[in-house]
């Protein structure tokens, strides 16, 4: 099946499985090395990423579904001015992911930030998917709220 | 694209009748709503045995609607659980609100949806058990000598007695209706996880109106994933006919008899099951005495007043 989508800002025409989940593909077909795992859909986390600006857990998307779509892994994220924000947040806080779910994490966050969720509940519950326990829920809710603080301060800056 | 491997057919259609016509053409296709469960199967991919067609019901238009009434609420099947609990939120019983949000966070609950969470073979989520205590009814939609036709059924029976799912041939749920009526006591307790641990895994929702020493209207759904869920008179009546608060000896009976009717369904619990099931009926029965005894003491206060 070809199918046409956009990954990391490049325009891609694929030809693949239609329901050979996304996580493959980057690994396999775009030799994306940011995923860290492919767990068949128990939802571990480590491979999310954002499909039209959303967080979603690229082993439970079908190929089919990514026609016409924009996708944005680790890799193409971590070069906007939003992916600063958030390593900047790291850097106030003091508090860092460690290196398997660094990825999942911030793109998770980004969402988060994007939607405006920055709520104690809401980001714990985000969080809570995740299956890494290398920060507290409590630092979590530190970088994300530092995170919030730094992006509204650039936008203020901005307007 | 893996050498001998097909590439499955995917229909989108885009209105019902669309869809009539595919599944006459294609008898065996594979429904798809949100994915989670079919992607989640370790035979997912790469497999020779995956069905070649695959009919995606997220473009049907009429599977997305939601409305409302005074009494009731009305979700088309492929509305996302995310959506359902946004839209949902301030007119839907508190203990869905709950169930939804236990699944899991927005990434996860926004690739589910709720006719995808009622037909799966294992019960990845306790909603079915937790909608059967609002007497919760599904429009299904089934073939019939060439021609679709459409009737409501009870949740309730639309799985057999064991909690496994007893639908008709090509048939597809469309809407499903929830009834808006509040209890003054709803809680919903999930040990272990529906994803990771389902051999240990079990949820109880439970909703009732306490009253003085009496749990009125008590209903009660136990959920097992890949076992099913269990919600009936019997075990309603088990609690009904207490008389809070219980003491020691009181409390356990219940919880025996809880057990033997679970166990006389679902043979092959696990240990652990059972353990998890004993203590949050344990914990449901030490809240009610609380309950009971607020109460009481509340009255006689009143009274003495």
């Amino acid at each position: 099946m070809k199918i046409d989508c956009t990954i990391d800002g490049k325009a891609l025409s694929l030809s693949i499985n239609s329901n050979k989940p996304l996580s493959l593909i980057l690994e396999e077909d775009i030799q994306n090395s940011s995923l860290n795992s492919h767990c068949n859909g128990q939802m571990c986390g480590f491979c999310t990423v954002l499909m039209n600006g959303k967080a979603v857990l690229s082993c439970l998307i079908p190929a089919f579904e990514i026609r016409g779509k924009s996708i944005i892994t680790f890799e193409g994220y971590a070069k906007t001015k939003n992916a600063k924000d958030i390593e900047k947040a790291y850097d106030l806080t003091h508090l860092k992911p460690c290196p398997s779910c660094y990825n999942s994490r911030t793109l998770i966050i980004e969402s988060l930030l994007s939607n405006n969720l920055t709520a104690k509940e809401d980001i714990i519950r985000e969080m809570e998917m995740l299956k890494c326990h290398c920060l507290e829920f409590n630092d979590m809710v530190r970088i994300v709220q530092a995170a919030s603080e730094i992006r509204r301060k650039r936008h203020a800056r901005r307007a | 694209m893996l050498e001998g491997l097909r590439s499955p057919n995917i229909h989108t259609p885009v209105n019902l009748s669309e869809f009539s016509s595919i599944i006459q053409h294609y008898p065996t296709s594979t429904y798809w709503a949100g994915g989670t469960y079919i992607m989640s199967r370790s035979d997912y991919y790469p497999s020779n045995t995956t069905n070649d067609e695959i009919i995606f019901l997220g473009s049907i238009e009429e599977l997305h609607r939601f409305q409302r009434n005074d009494r009731i609420a009305e979700f088309g099947s492929m509305v996302s659980l995310y959506d359902l609990i946004y839209t949902g939120r301030s007119i839907l019983p508190k203990i869905l609100i709950e169930n939804i949000q236990d699944i899991g966070g927005n990434i996860v609950t926004a690739r589910m949806t709720l006719g995808g969470s009622l037909c799966t073979r294992e019960f990845r989520s306790s909603l079915c058990g937790t909608l059967s205590l609002f007497d919760a009814s599904c429009e299904v939609k089934y073939m019939k000598k060439k021609r679709m036709h459409s009737k409501w059924f009870p949740m309730i029976s639309i799985y057999d007695k064991s909690g496994k799912l007893n639908l008709p041939d090509k048939a597809l749920i469309s809407r499903i209706r929830v009834n808006l009526m509040e209890r003054n006591y709803q809680r919903f307790i999930r040990k272990g996880d529906f994803f990771l641990d389902q051999e240990n895994s079990v949820s109880i929702a439970i909703t009732g109106n306490p009253e003085q020493d009496n749990f009125n209207d008590a209903r009660i759904a136990i959920t097992y994933p890949n076992k099913g869920f269990i919600s009936n008179h019997d075990l309603d009546n088990i609690f009904s006919s207490a008389r809070f608060p219980l003491d020691q000896d009181e409390s356990k009976s219940i919880e025996d008899a809880i057990l033997s009717a679970v166990s006389a369904i679902f043979p092959s619990l696990s240990k652990l099951q059972k353990t998890r099931t004993r203590g949050i009926i344990k914990e449901i029965i030490s809240d009610l005495n609380i309950n009971a005894l607020t109460t009481a003491s509340f009255d006689e206060a009143k009274t003495n007043i």
